[in-house]
């Protein structure tokens, strides 16, 4: 009997990212495992209070760098809430846009990296390759492959160029075939059964007590999902499935991700068709000049105006790829937020670390924390 | 439309065939020339080292994103002989690609203290260049370079692959006018 | 569930702990209540079906600090925001983590940053800060570097 500590991290290939997960072990089997986290903590939360409304995107590109539109909206949502502005309609259609197709994007590079973690190497090139086509996409509308600026308090940056919409739909007709393809790759494999069956077990009531959300509270039998418990923007107009699975173990995790992109795939036919339909304005009129300038001004001296708003207090909850994140803005009638809080999805799934790995051996440490999907920009903030 | 390459492959593997074997020339031609003195074996040395980077698997923040990217179908990275190694034993090239903040300094200094002479360290992205838009937050070290010594900058927030792979060919530039 | 509904179903268990229930957009209502009673006031919310806790955190109002919690009820299909007051001076609060276990790294966080120090936490220790870093960021009286001010300082280190 000789237990001993071991440090996963801060560098090390299982993390993706920088953290230390913290590892008491007896020969193979876990005893016990602590996170340390912190180690990107970049103070977002204090420099957004230091910041006008539309200064805070830029941060939010960065706090989740594999899902910042995602990020983006949920910020957007909870201060034109503080703020009392409501946005034009096809700017909504737009947002929907963006978090969709991001979905896919997040759930690529997780499959990328995921799929490389337990051995397999060509699914890292074929999610990468496919990733881009959705980052390209994004590069057309909003210039940027990651980080992109392009919701705005009261609607968002620009419209979609010409021709976008049949691209889109060139790239959803690529991507569909492509998810049988990563299946057969996967599930057809031996090694992949191997390494993933039964483990990471987290069932439905262990979740909701240590607040375990998105895929990981999906493959576990729940059937819960912000777009449809609550709806916002206009996922209540929208027609989709939410994926589940019951195993709630890495490769139910595996599955309800892959059927997540095939509805992403369905929700984007739907929003690409009714933006073909329905032109308009995409930046609500009634905006101060300083919230509504299509590109916000450099330096402070485009922010000169005092502006005094009501009151309020702005709260929003989405779906993120990796689960539920929230987003708290307290306004206090001036020109920054004076608090923002942010909920990370993935700050709680890790934090619910004790529950899922104890009991298994150091070689599936991997793939378990892979299924997870870690991303630690949004954990430390 | 999938298999369209962001840098055009075909080009780029016939200019580097066609340095590779003239440089491969001069190096062995000044070694036989000059045979006997210690110092002769750099030009080999830097020949040899500048095609075969091997760079820490490590990433920091949203660059490290990029950085897979570069490193996937559509950049293909390792075409010019760059491997990421998980180890800083193995490696002779640290890619910081991210924020870097007080709490993980220490431990970036240790890597780069493991990783063998000689090494070199590239500052991917505006975070490692100079503290980015988080240079004001209280965690962030404000530049990389207050830390270790830093070879080659890379503008960009996050960089695109295509610049980190200029800033790798850049370095290589530099690794081949070195004589010390 | 509406306010009134929070109000009748808590009222009478809570008494004076409860300080009131008001509308929130979007949510069941928004619950302020005395830190003395704080635990009754969680395992009664659990009690309504509100079984999972999403977010923590603390906001510095100068004067007196505010906790806010965001539970959730699958049932209901609703938020629930329970907020509550801590003086200054004397910041600190009963933990939820006998009620609701997902509150540990929330409370580690709103300590650090926030200065809410919560009683009988199971493992009360710096999670994204350094160990023994002494300043909590989050509290106004924490002060950013200005851009210029750091410019000056890192050129002549």
């Amino acid at each position: 009997m000789s237990e001993m500590w071991i440090n996963m991290g801060p560098q090390h290939p299982m993390t993706h990212g920088l953290w230390n997960l913290r590892v008491r072990i007896d020969g193979e089997v876990i005893l016990d495992v602590d996170p340390e986290m912190g180690y990107l903590h970049r103070g977002i939360e204090k420099i957004s209070e230091d910041r006008h409304y539309n200064e805070v995107i830029t941060l939010m590109d960065r706090t989740c760098y594999v899902a910042g539109l995602s990020w983006e909206h949920l910020y957007i949502l909870a201060s034109e809430q503080a703020l009392h502005i409501q946005p034009p309609e096809r700017a909504q259609y737009l947002r929907v846009l963006c978090e969709e197709f991001q979905r896919i994007a997040s759930h690529l590079m997780w499959y990328a990296a995921f799929v490389q973690d337990i051995g397999l190497m060509t699914p890292f090139l074929y999610g990468m390759r496919d990733r881009d086509l959705i980052l390209d996409l994004f590069q057309s509308y909003t210039g940027a492959r990651m980080t992109y600026e392009y919701m705005r308090v009261g609607g968002v940056r620009n419209d979609l160029p010409p021709g976008f919409t049949d691209q889109a739909r060139k790239v959803l007709d690529w991507l569909g075939p492509r998810f049988d393809e990563y299946d057969r790759l996967c599930l057809g494999s031996d090694i992949f059964h191997k390494r993933c069956d039964n483990l990471g077990v987290l069932k439905a009531n262990d979740c909701v007590r240590h607040g375990v959300t998105g895929p990981m509270l999906r493959s576990a039998g729940l059937r819960r999902d912000l777009r449809k418990d609550r709806p916002y923007a206009v996922y209540d107009q929208l027609d989709f499935e939410v994926a589940r699975a019951d195993t709630a173990d890495v490769t139910g995790r595996y599955l309800v991700r892959m059927e997540e992109m095939r509805q992403s795939i369905r929700i984007l036919r739907q929003v690409l068709d009714w933006l073909d339909h329905h032109p308009g304005p995409v930046l609500a009129h009634e905006l101060p000049r300083w919230l509504g300038a299509p590109y916000a001004p450099v330096g402070r001296e485009g922010y000169l105006l005092k502006r005094h708003y009501p009151k309020g207090v702005g709260f929003s909850s989405i779906e993120e790829p990796h689960g539920e994140a929230q987003a708290y803005v307290v306004n206090e009638g001036g020109e920054h937020p004076y608090r923002v809080k942010f909920r990370s999805p993935v700050f709680a799934n890790v934090s619910a670390a004790r529950q899922y790995l104890i009991g298994y051996r150091v070689a599936d440490i991997p793939p378990i924390m892979g299924s997870v999907d870690v991303c630690v920009g949004e954990v430390d903030r | 439309m999938a298999g369209q390459p962001g840098v055009p492959f075909l080009e780029i593997e016939a200019l580097r065939t066609r340095e590779f074997i003239p440089a491969a020339k001069e190096a062995l031609g000044d070694l036989i020339a000059e045979k006997g003195q210690a110092k002769l074996i750099r030009p080999v040395f830097n020949w040899a080292g500048r095609n075969s980077l091997f760079p820490l698997h490590w990433g920091l923040a949203c660059c490290a994103i990029e950085f897979a990217a570069a490193f996937g179908a559509r950049w293909d990275a390792e075409r010019f002989g760059i491997v990421p190694r998980s180890t800083p034993r193995q490696c002779d090239l640290m890619i910081v690609n991210g924020t870097v903040t007080w709490k993980v300094a220490h431990k970036l200094i240790t890597l780069y203290e493991q990783m063998p002479e000689p090494k070199w360290v590239i500052a991917m992205g505006n975070c490692a260049t100079g503290g980015g838009p988080f240079r004001t937050a209280y965690s962030v070290v404000p530049g990389v370079d207050k830390l270790v010594p830093v070879d080659v900058y890379i503008a960009g927030c996050p960089p695109r692959p295509e610049a980190l792979l200029d800033g790798i060919l850049r370095l290589e530039q530099l690794i081949r006018e070195r004589k010390e | 569930m509406q306010p009134e509904d929070l109000e009748r179903a808590l009222g009478p268990a809570l008494g004076p702990t409860l300080v009131g229930v008001e509308p929130f957009v979007g949510f069941a209502g928004r619950l302020r209540f005395r830190r003395e009673g704080a635990l009754d006031v969680f395992r009664a919310v659990h009690g309504l079906g509100f079984a999972h806790l999403s977010l923590v955190g603390g906001i510095d109002w100068v004067d007196h600090r505010e906790v806010f919690y965001v539970a959730w009820s699958d049932d209901a299909r609703q938020y629930v925001l329970l907020s509550t007051e801590v003086p200054a001076n004397d910041a600190h609060l009963e933990s939820a983590t006998p009620v609701w276990p997902s509150a540990d790294w929330h409370e580690r966080e709103t300590w650090e940053l926030v200065d809410i120090s919560f009683d009988h936490h199971p493992d009360l220790r710096h999670l994204l800060t350094p160990d023994g870093y002494a300043f909590h960021p989050l509290l106004r009286s924490f002060k950013l570097h200005e851009p210029e001010e750091l410019e000056v300082k890192t050129r002549h280190v």
